[in-house]
């Protein structure tokens, strides 16, 4: 335990800690949506959208959170535009946005120097090399978009569970797009830790864990938010014991307590269900 | 005229180049028919998926120092197991079951391959391969693989439309769905598998989703449909290859070539997806106003 704290003496790591628990907290409150409404697959997009964005800016010589966020957004709409006209399946739509973004980044990427370096840490993150700027970057992003997500939180939900009873009482559908790009900036956020392939692994297993312990929406953005804090410290810490890749460990650490969470959740269940029988059985 | 046939041949004169073409062009029918059946069953989201379950496998071969192919393939096979039963869970939503098994096994490819000293050059060569320097053996793998992923697909061909557009029916006829759904899994593994050396596992899906996209707005029966995806497919391998080698070559830009393969299918399925939709606003304008008289 001792050894394990002494890991947090330097700078480099406590600062990758906190950007780390900021972004898997935030990550965890915003994937309770994510996982209600079904958007992993949108995630995913919007996180391979981020890279041409980021490329881009490099190049032009801009901040790579403006050029995220500007792509992002463009796709979003889109996207939003393409379903509300129901020509073409959304996925479908979504499905071609995903691989045609990925390739105008690679394509960009692939004609300046030093490729391989910048793409490995924006597809899989560099925690360790986070600036003081990307902490307070994220700190501001996560509350606008925390605050975002509270005000609308009565509407979301009616909206999730009820879309047609929603739309009859004259909510519109713009309530979606504040849901969606509130996910975009939270992707965008996300990118310096963990990267663009494994962004989605925050923002939708937590949830997914928060969803096993509790069925109401405000309290799983509440665990989610802990699960995907917890799933940050753990994984930095294995990272920087075993030395592996940290944003892959810090996915890996959010799965592995998905696997424990249910088994304790099934076991539990298991056995109240054998306490619940024989009383029936009274009965 | 003349000049424009030597912008679209030239390129292929040096040997690599003429390697490169074929892979891309078996690519192209490969994935242009599995394509077809990703759209029919929707399942852009679940190639995506196993485009990144896939890598692991690759990830692990590479480090133990074993042939990428015999990984990918392993892993292939694993994973459209794991995905096909994921889909069939009842207790966790099933797109966040995917997105699950999606995130936990790529990091696993990742923290294999970070272990590595040359970390960053390797990941990307095996996230978006080396086209320029595939070899006649890989050439020869990615084709047998074809044929046996194309060979499954028109073995099974009336079950696997029946359980597109029947699911109920098909049921009902006695045909055992988990077995067709881990057919198609696997298939669409297999062209995953066979993509890992020329274009690597991210850009593949490119390949399974957009071609047939396209050919989904220009035709609706299915011989066209596939027809249509294939050749697509094959045009857009094609021009990208001419346009990178024309960029790196002549006028000094540095274009990867998978990636510009990609970009020009993106760009057929916009253009396509353009025009359709101005000539249905135009006709669906003529037929409410012929409604109206």
């Amino acid at each position: 335990m001792r050894h394990l704290l002494d890991l947090y003496d330097s700078g480099v790591l406590r600062r990758a800690l906190l950007e780390a628990v900021l972004v898997g907290a935030l990550c965890g409150a915003v994937g309770a949506h994510v996982v209600l409404r079904r958007l992993p697959f949108f995630t995913i997009t919007v996180a391979h959208a981020t890279f041409p964005g980021i490329v881009l800016a490099t190049i032009v010589g801009l901040s790579e959170l403006v050029g995220g966020l500007l792509f992002v957004f463009m796709l979003i709409l889109a996207i939003y535009v393409v379903a509300g006209e129901r020509r073409l399946d959304t996925n479908t739509a979504v499905g071609v946005a995903l691989a045609g973004s990925f390739g105008l980044g690679v394509m960009l990427q692939s004609t300046q120097n030093g490729f391989s370096k910048d793409l490995t840490a924006i597809l899989v993150g560099s925690v360790l090399t986070v600036q003081r700027h990307d902490v307070v970057t994220t700190f501001i992003v996560g509350m606008v978009v925390l605050c975002a997500l509270i005000a609308t939180h009565k509407e979301l939900v009616y909206r999730a569970f009820d879309p047609q009873g929603a739309e009859a009482q004259g909510y519109r559908r713009v309530l979606d797009l504040v849901l969606l790009l509130a996910v975009g900036a939270t992707v965008v956020a996300t990118i310096p830790a963990v990267g663009t392939i494994l962004a989605v692994a925050l923002l939708s297993v937590p949830a997914m864990t928060a969803r096993l312990v509790t069925r109401r929406v405000g309290t799983a953005m509440v665990v989610g938010a802990g699960y995907g804090a917890a799933s940050s410290v753990l994984g930095l810490t294995a990272s920087a014991e075993w030395n592996y890749a940290a944003g892959a460990s810090i996915a890996l650490a959010s799965a592995t307590l998905f696997v424990c969470t249910f088994i304790i959740v099934s076991a539990r269940d298991q056995v109240s269900r054998h306490r619940v029988l024989p009383s029936v059985a009274h009965a | 005229m003349l000049s424009a046939i030597r912008f679209l041949t030239e390129p292929f004169t040096p040997q690599y180049m003429q390697r490169a073409m074929l892979i891309t062009l078996v690519l192209a029918l490969l994935a242009g028919v599995v394509g077809v059946l990703v759209q029919l069953r929707e399942l852009s989201f679940m190639s995506d998926a196993l485009t990144h379950t896939v890598f692991p496998g690759v990830a692990i071969a590479f480090a133990a120092g074993q042939s990428l192919f015999v990984g990918a393939l392993l892993a292939g096979a694993v994973s459209s197991v794991l995905l096909t039963f994921a889909t069939r869970s009842k207790r966790i939503d099933q797109d966040s079951f995917v997105a699950l098994l999606l995130a936990g096994l790529f990091s696993i490819g990742v923290v294999v391959i970070s272990r590595h000293h040359t970390y960053s050059a390797d990941l990307t060569a095996l996230l978006f391969g080396r086209l320029l320097a595939v070899d006649t053996r890989e050439v020869i793998e990615t084709a047998a693989v074809a044929l046996v992923a194309l060979g499954v697909v028109v073995a099974m061909r009336k079950e696997l439309l029946l359980r597109a557009f029947d699911e109920i029916g098909a049921e009902a006829m006695g045909y055992s769905l988990l077995r067709i759904d881990l057919a198609v899994n696997l298939v669409v593994a297999l062209v995953v598998v066979a993509a890992v050396r020329a274009v690597g596992t991210a850009l593949v899906v490119a390949f399974l989703i957009t071609p047939a996209a396209t050919a989904r707005l220009l035709c609706s029966t299915l011989t066209r449909l596939v027809v249509t995806s294939v050749a697509i497919g094959a045009i857009g391998a094609w021009l990208g290859l001419v346009i990178s080698y024309d960029a790196s070559i002549h006028q000094g830009w540095r274009l990867a070539p998978g990636a510009t393969i990609v970009v020009v299918l993106t760009a057929i399925f916009a253009t396509v997806a353009m025009y359709q939709g101005v000539r249905t606003r135009a006709l669906g304008h003529r037929a409410t106003r012929s409604a109206t008289t």
